[in-house]
């Protein structure tokens, strides 16, 4: 523990400009993943256990087409389409066939993916950590403001999760399929009644979930490391936020996230060993006094 | 017996339950009447202490029970049965019955003995006999029929030897001819174990058939109260339920 | 369920009076390291995911965090052989003491929470402990582990530094645990575990004290988990950050989803299966979890249920803590 160094730190304009952007990041990039998550759930009462895996296929998929096309758009894009492409098999084939069942089978069923996935990763591109780099384009000078050190780059990946967030956003709000997805997280049951095609509307819910997923993944990879396995934290931390946000709510889940974001990366510089400890308690606290979350529904 | 006095609940801003005062006589058969969400299960969950009322009292026996905890009000002697049949699926009959004596004697928290106790199987039997369930003893709870299903509910209640039994719609879900047959039963029983007996009903032919004395629940108050005959022609029960030429209209 | 009598006991006793016979005279026959080995190793995994089905299949309480009372079962005891003069008896029962107190404080804030949320808030109560294992260095050290060995380990002429001994040690402590689990199950408590994993509100209005049955349940699982703690303590002669790790949560809802919610036996068998697996596959290929990982799939999708489950149903059985 290192009190000193964060009264240090929130005292200083740069630091606080620093760790707030690095905080932002990690929250931005952790509410897409965490919203692909929510929505899962709140659709199909399904946690999707292997949401982690879909991140980290995300981002070695984008790295591929980033060294193969040197476009780094192309590189997200192609994340994106590949874990939707992958979420709606994902879903068909393995998924669909435990729904209704016990939540334990669900939980193997991703344990059993997550394992898998993470040796195919090894056999295709190795065990050993991959570097995306900066792409060109990007390898500029970092901005100063108020003393404190921002690439560029991270403006591009605040900004880009920003659009692709509101974007979703538009999309549940404003689209008649949308519309049906948010209806069916409030009631599940409303949806079969109304005769809507179930069987499209799941693969379509974990399309979205993958694809989101994939974007993250692809937006990280230039500021992460890749390894198999990569996808493990980002799972719990993605499981933190819909908890803390409550689950199927996706502002709860923006929200969430971006407060999480802020206690790691201001936690780093207090708390070093005990970053993640603090977000267990929060989790706890938040649990404990709101057993469903900060915008869920009280589930019974 | 069992005596309510303003019992208040609000869901929200919506009062569910205002200011209610009545009264259920030692050895009473009274049905609870009332268009659909006239708050009578909500009624019923306040008196067993599913939910806390947010004013009023409600004394049994001549104790003050408000606030207890569903437990606890067992415990004094009121039991309930559900609308939607509640028992415990991956039992037998047999098994369900000595489930709920064992809680009954307190023999929940019992880590030294194996389950059943002496005495329990056959007091469960016993139970199963008065509902006419002892055939079905070692039938999976899960496999019975719609109407056994209620059955083993209210023989679940009646397990705790109560002094009061809550009925919450007896016959829903059951054919004409199935309906007279269950409330058959429950009259018997009342009789035979001097129960004080409330059931919420919709069918009026088994409503002024059975009962004793009727209460007429609308939006959350109590709109009537007394003998069948009373009932029958009490003016505001009458609009209640026709509603006026006008809330025709509207609807 | 048959009406269970005092003979169910005594018979159940009689088994486990035969097993630690038969597990005795092995090594005499077959002198092998490695099966001792495995013996203690599943001795710990089977009495951690028997007591984990304590609170899943007989109870409907989906813990993802059980992992930590088990790893706290091996650093409590690590910690107490290696810090007090504590004889190893003492040490044993203070951290099955403590273990209950923890779990006592851990419980009274999961219990009242429902499904899912109950399920990430203890996985979050255990991840929250191995950051203080990680983080606390002086006294854990980190995630380096507990190293330095466990001192006074002979007892009344045993000696549980040695393998033969340790192993009957192991395999007495994993009978006597099942038996007590098996005795808990089948009382009355253990009835009321079934009424609130069936239809909670409906015990309730039966007089049940569901959040006391709850707790209670949540603690006694937490002891035995402690004991598997206790003997893999013994085993790696000290304690490390895995073992309190999630994965050793998942280790053991692995095994009963394997080995059959729905059997009492159903995790011991589990547990064997997964060490099994464990130990011929990685022996096999460097792609352990690719390997694993289909025959999760396979078991998953095809048997849908655990292994003793499906037997029992195949021979007309009903399962005695069966979820479906």
């Amino acid at each position: 523990m290192d009190l000193d160094a964060l009264i240090g730190c929130v005292t200083s304009a740069s630091c606080v400009v620093t760790q707030t952007t690095s905080g932002l990041i990690v929250g931005m990039l952790l509410f897409l993943v965490a919203a692909g998550l929510t929505l899962i759930f709140g659709v199909l009462k399904i946690v999707n256990f292997a949401h982690g895996t879909f991140y980290m296929l995300g981002a070695y998929l984008a790295y591929t087409v980033f060294a193969v096309t040197g476009s780094y758009v192309l590189g997200v894009l192609g994340g994106g389409l590949g874990m939707a492409v992958f979420g709606v098999i994902f879903e068909r084939f393995l998924i669909s066939r435990v729904y209704g069942a016990n939540v334990l089978m669900q939980l193997l069923i991703c344990y059993a993916v997550v394992l898998i996935c993470d040796d195919l990763v090894k056999i295709v591109w190795g065990p050993d950590f991959y570097a995306m780099g900066m792409p060109p384009a990007f390898q500029v000078p970092p901005l100063f403001i108020a003393g404190g050190v921002v690439p560029p780059f991270y403006l591009v990946l605040i900004s880009a999760a920003l659009v692709i967030g509101g974007a979703l956003g538009l999309g549940l709000g404003l689209t008649r399929m949308g519309k049906i997805i948010r209806a069916a997280a409030v009631n599940p049951d409303m949806v079969s009644a109304l005769g809507i095609n179930t069987t499209l509307l799941y693969s379509l819910v974990f399309a979205v979930g993958g694809m989101l997923a994939g974007l993250a993944g692809g937006l990280a990879a230039p500021v992460r490391s890749l390894t198999p396995g990569m996808g493990f934290s980002v799972l719990i931390e993605s499981f933190i936020v819909t908890v803390i946000g409550g689950m199927g709510s996706i502002a709860g889940a923006l929200i969430a996230a971006v407060v999480l974001g802020l206690i790691r990366s201001f936690g780093t510089i207090g708390f070093p060993l005990f970053t993640d400890g603090l977000m267990y308690i929060a989790m706890i606290i938040i649990l404990v006094v709101k057993p469903s979350g900060l915008f869920g529904k009280e589930i019974v | 017996m069992l005596q309510i006095r303003g019992l208040t609940k609000r869901f929200g801003g919506l009062a569910a339950i205002s200011d209610v005062t009545m009264e259920f006589p030692a050895g009473s058969l009274t049905a609870v009447i009332g268009p659909n969400g006239a708050g009578k299960s909500t009624f019923f969950n306040l008196i067993s202490g599913a939910f806390r009322p947010d004013a009023g009292e409600i004394v049994f026996k001549g104790e003050t029970i408000t606030g207890l905890d569903r437990a606890a009000i067992v415990r004094r002697g009121i039991g309930r049965a559900f609308q939607v049949a509640s028992f415990f699926p991956s039992m037998t009959v047999a098994e369900n019955l000595m489930a709920a004596i064992a809680a009954h004697r307190g023999q929940w928290g019992d880590l030294n003995h194996r389950f059943p106790r002496q005495g329990v199987r056959d007091r469960a039997m016993e139970v199963a006999e008065m509902l006419g369930l002892h055939d079905n003893a070692d039938t999976l709870s899960a496999n019975l029929s719609h109407g056994d299903q209620k059955l083993l509910d209210i023989a679940l209640a009646l397990a705790l030897e109560p002094s009061m039994l809550l009925l919450d719609e007896p016959t829903a879900g059951m054919g004409p001819e199935e309906r007279w047959r269950m409330i058959e039963k429950v009259q018997r029983l009342w009789q035979q174990q001097h129960l004080t007996l409330a059931f919420i009903e919709h069918d009026m032919d088994i409503v002024f058939g059975i009962s004793s004395s009727i209460r007429v629940l609308c939006y959350g108050r109590l709109l009537a109260e007394g003998t069948p005959d009373e009932i029958r022609n009490n003016p505001a029960v009458i609009e209640a339920y026709l509603g006026t030429p006008d809330a025709e209209e509207d609807a | 369920m048959s009406v269970p009598t005092r003979s169910h006991t005594l018979r159940d006793i009689m088994i486990g009076c035969l097993v630690i016979a038969a597990l005795a005279a092995i090594p005499f026959l077959l002198p092998s390291k490695a099966f001792q080995d495995f013996v203690i190793r599943c001795s710990s995994m089977a009495l951690f995911a028997t007591s984990l089905n304590l609170l899943v299949g007989y109870t409907g309480l989906s813990s993802f965090g059980h992992g930590l009372f088990y790893g706290l079962g091996t650093y409590s005891f690590a910690l107490l052989m290696q810090k007090t003069g504590l004889p190893l008896p003492a040490a044993f029962v203070l951290t099955l003491l403590l273990t209950a107190a923890t779990a006592v404080v851990v419980g009274a804030i999961c219990i009242r929470l429902r499904l899912i949320y109950f399920a990430f808030v203890t996985l979050a109560m255990q991840m929250l402990a191995h950051s203080i294992v990680i983080s606390w260095v002086g006294l854990t050290g980190g995630d380096q582990g507990l190293q330095g060995g466990i001192p006074r380990r002979v007892v009344a002429g045993i000696d549980l530094g040695n393998q033969y001994h340790l192993y009957i040690f192991s395999a007495v402590l994993l009978v006597i645990g099942l038996l007590l689990m098996r005795h808990i199950v089948s009382t009355s408590f253990g009835t009321s575990l079934r009424m609130i994993r069936d239809n909670e509100v409906r015990a309730a209005f039966l007089g049940i004290v569901v959040w006391r049955v709850k707790l209670t349940v949540f603690v006694l699982a937490a002891v035995f988990a402690a004991v598997g703690g206790i003997v893999m303590s013994l085993f790696v002669s000290g304690a490390y950050p895995e073992l309190i790790n999630w994965p050793i949560s998942g280790d053991a809802i692995f095994a009963i989803v394997l080995g059959g919610v729905g059997s009492f036996l159903g995790p011991t068998v589990g547990a064997s299966i997964l060490l099994l697996l464990n130990d011929v596959v990685t022996r096999q290929t460097e792609y352990y979890g690719l390997a694993l990982g289909i025959i999760i799939l396979l078991f998953a999708l095809g048997l849908r249920r655990g292994l003793l489950d499906f037997i029992t149903q195949r021979l007309g059985g009903r399962p005695a803590g069966g979820i479906s």
